[in-house]
């Protein structure tokens, strides 16, 4: 792979980040609310706003602090909450690995539930079994992700008792921790099982319907050898461009499940700093969801490079 | 021949007997371990610059106070303090308790460590400016040191409200001067105190766990671990509570009827003492008019108000101050709705018809007295418009440019034990602070000054009861509810909690 490349992809990269910054910096403009009277409360006193809107560099000129913002961003040093004294950079690492297991388990479970249900729908078309995985995937897909986390919560914490109802589990636990994850992964994790199968099942059909495949059928070539190691390869390519935008979207949709499972996350500790106006931890907080987002787009390019040469003539060419 | 075993009555004991097993284990666990829910994580435990009630609570376990509040009340007994008194207006001499220590080392609890407690909310903080709570000890001017265990308090002015504003309350928590100069200490979480608990483990947005503090001077807490569990969303908090893994929690009004009918754990259910409110803003026309807030006032039927805003959970408010508390007006007007009278009221003001914006804490119960008020006022004449926000920008929305454009509101202040701290709000300097009514009363003002003076309680309180009169005058405050606290606690837990709802006294949970 040349290096031209990987630059180009890192180029492009960097101006996502940039576009996605500026336009939050953009939306901090225009949100209202005083930060002060968020919190404080009554203890806002003009004295205590004014102090905090120089703190937070709110009474400076807009490219102040906006070059300020940018400063903060490069060097990732994300400056002191001004609430709780703490190196906002703190803040967000020590959430950040919550937030990443929740989601990596539930992009986990889509793709170990979704890949083979999906295979199996496309190898055995018009079969029960597809039709059933179909209106399985849709119903997974159509249900609204709160209703599952509730209706989970109901039947697996309160009347099952097999897994706890809120929290993250035992720092040292691994398995408490994995009890307490299974069932928020699942409730974000199940749409995309449904999504995952049907997008697998589609591309897969169309790639079995190829010429390649049928010649490769005439040679005697068949089963596993032909689903998993042809035909596969290049149906995957398409699911993995949705997983590449779907983790994102999941990063963000966590946030509803830290809050139904009370678990500590990105997600929450976003939320609850727009709640307050807490400025800089909502910049810090978005600065590194995006980072994730765009680090993870860029390992799902590298993987279309690698899996289709195609793709890695026509880069290198450009 | 015995009776055969009916399958219901058998799947029934199934059921049953693990739930009563689990029942009697969780039971059997909660001397040593008690979790409580909090609605959020803590954020400065630092008494001067504390966020919320969440860390006040927790300043209350690991500090002692010269005097506290006694167990579920605003009556104050003394605390680390063996004697204190105050010898004349601006003079309160104290003397403390021998042996009291601070655990860590950090030496004995003495004069000093006063000194160092209270007149630090008077200096300006690492950011310059005066710390958030440094209104509660204004009238102080300095701790006098007469001995290890001696001391007197001398105030600028004299100050009624200090003893249950600051003294007893967090901002009169003692901390020790010793760990708040050690170097490298983390001024906002590194509290220590010689209170019943200490902090013994932090997880920020997990937990934190308040342990007994084994050097304690004192009858020891019920409980030997607190943990308090940060959850969010009042529905999971249930949830949680039904599987049982929080032994306390707030809930809402609108939960009530559903878990009491569930048969749940044991709600408590504690009348408040803050004062929510429709709020008129009468330096806009046309509402700076009487008439037409009288108008405003006798559109509305209060009751039915509470009644879909709360379930049916909360009595009506006739003035600010609440049953119990120093001041109440007993006899304070609650007029009827008066749809005929409104509407003469509007006529004669020239206005048969006006429309106006109502601003509300986007929150289910102001939603549906918003709603409420919306529909009765519709029927005289009075077109509303509701603009729900969420919590920043609600609270923001009475200063500056956008509090001249305010117009009508459901005001919420919560409330503490002196009269004092809730009637300060609507003193005339409060304008464009949090007077949003941007009502001007010179004579509310100079009563007001009068009551923090006064000594004598009868006094005081005909004081304050007076103030109440022009706030009802001015026709800008229609007085809705004090609004009530409920809690949900498992099996025989009997929770510690003061009047105004907030504040958990976690020393004093008992169990049965």
């Amino acid at each position: 792979m040349r290096l031209g490349v990987v630059a180009s992809r890192l180029a492009a990269t960097l101006a996502v980040l940039v576009a996605a910054m500026a336009l939050l910096f953009a939306l901090t403009l225009a949100i209202p609310g005083d930060p002060a009277a968020a919190m404080l409360g009554p203890r806002a006193t003009p004295e205590a706003t004014a102090s905090i809107t120089r703190q937070m560099g709110l009474d400076q000129p807009v490219p102040i602090r906006l070059w300020r913002f940018a400063g903060l961003l490069a060097t990732g040093d994300f400056g002191t909450d001004i609430v709780s004294g703490r190196p906002i950079r703190d803040m967000v690492f020590e959430v950040l690995p919550f937030t990443l297991a929740l989601a990596g388990t539930a992009i986990g479970l889509a793709l170990a539930l979704g890949f083979p249900a999906g295979i199996h729908a496309a190898t055995h078309p018009g079969r029960i079994s597809d039709r059933l995985l179909a209106l399985v995937s849709v119903a997974f897909v159509a249900v609204p992700n709160f209703v599952v986390a509730i209706g989970l919560l109901l039947v697996f914490s309160l009347r099952l008792r097999w897994l706890p109802v809120q929290g993250a589990g035992e720092t040292d636990d691994l398995l408490d921790q994995v009890r307490h994850l299974a069932l928020p992964a699942l409730a974000i994790g199940l749409g995309w099982i449904g999504y995952i199968a049907r997008l697998v099942r589609a591309s897969l059909l169309e790639v079995l319907g190829q010429p390649y495949i049928r010649t490769a059928r005439a040679f005697g070539i068949g089963g596993f050898r032909l689903t998993w190691k042809l035909a596969l390869r290049n149906a995957a390519i398409p699911t993995l461009a949705a997983l590449g935008v779907g983790f994102g979207r999941l990063l963000g949709g966590a946030v509803f499940a830290e809050i139904i499972f009370a678990r500590p996350g990105l997600g929450t500790l976003i939320f609850q700093a727009i709640r307050a106006r807490n400025y800089p931890v909502v910049q810090a907080g978005v600065f590194v969801t995006v980072l994730l987002f765009v680090a993870t787009n860029l390992v799902v390019d590298a993987l279309f490079l690698w899996l289709d040469p195609r793709l890695r003539a026509e880069a290198e060419r450009l | 021949m015995p009776e055969p075993i009916a399958r219901r009555a058998l799947l029934q004991a199934g059921v049953a007997l693990p739930f009563a097993a689990w029942t009697g284990v969780v039971l059997a666990q909660s001397r040593e371990r008690l979790v409580v829910r909090i609605e959020r994580d803590i954020q400065n435990l630092d008494p001067a610059e504390r966020p919320g009630a969440v860390e006040g609570n927790v300043i209350r376990a690991l500090c002692r106070n010269l005097v506290a509040f006694r167990r579920g009340s605003f009556e104050i007994e003394n605390d680390a303090a063996r004697t204190i008194r105050q010898t004349d207006p601006t003079t309160i001499d104290f003397a403390l308790e021998p042996g009291l220590v601070f655990p860590g080392d950090f030496g004995r609890l003495t004069a000093e460590d006063v000194k160092f407690s209270y007149e630090r909310f008077q200096l300006p903080g690492p950011t310059g400016r005066k710390p958030a709570y440094a209104e509660d000890w204004a009238a102080l001017d300095h701790v006098e040191v007469t001995g290890e265990l001696t001391g007197r308090l001398i105030l600028k002015r004299p100050s009624a409200g200090l003893w249950k504003n600051a003294l007893a309350d967090v901002s009169g928590a003692i901390q020790s001067r010793l760990a708040a100069a050690k170097p490298g200490r983390n001024a906002d979480i590194g509290l220590v105190g010689a209170g019943p608990y200490v902090l013994a483990e932090w997880l920020p947005n997990r937990r934190l766990v308040l342990r007994r503090n084994p050097e304690f001077r004192g009858e020891a807490p019920a409980f030997e671990e607190i943990v308090l569990r940060p959850v969010a969303d009042p529905t999971t908090a249930i949830l949680g509570f039904e599987a049982g893994e929080l032994q306390l929690t707030r809930i809402e009004a609108n939960d009530r009827h559903a878990l009491a009918e569930a048969k749940a754990g044991k709600l408590i259910d504690l009348p408040s003492i803050n004062f929510v409110w429709l709020g008129i803003n009468m330096a806009k026309p046309p509402l700076d008019d009487p008439r037409v807030r009288r108008a405003i006032r006798l559109g509305i039927d209060v009751d039915e108000v509470i009644t879909a805003a709360y379930d049916g959970t909360v009595e009506r408010a006739r003035a600010v101050l609440a049953p119990g508390m120093l001041g109440y007006w007993p006899d304070a007007p609650a007029p009827a709705r008066d749809p005929a009278a409104a509407r003469a009221l509007l006529a004669e003001a020239g206005r048969t018809s006006l429309r106006a914006t109502l601003t509300l804490l986007d929150k289910p119960a102001y939603r549906n007295a918003a709603e409420v008020i919306q529909a009765r006022l519709g029927e005289i004449g009075i077109a509303l418009d509701l603009l729900p926000l969420d919590d920043a920008s609600y609270w923001s929305s009475g200063a500056g440019a956008s509090g001249q454009a305010l117009e009508l509101f459901l005001g919420r202040f919560g409330g503490k034990a002196d009269p004092g701290f809730i009637t300060q709000w609507f003193l005339p300097s409060q304008i464009g602070s949090w007077n949003w009514q941007r009502w001007n009363s010179p004579d509310y003002a100079e009563l007001y000054a009068r009551a923090d003076r006064e000594g004598d309680v009868e006094k005081r309180a005909a004081l304050y009861v007076e103030m109440q009169r022009l706030m009802d005058q001015s026709g800008a405050f229609v007085p809705l509810t004090h609004e009530t606290n409920i809690y949900l606690a498992a099996g025989q837990l009997d929770p510690a909690i003061l009047p105004n709802g907030d504040d958990l006294q976690y020393p004093d949970f008992r169990l049965g």
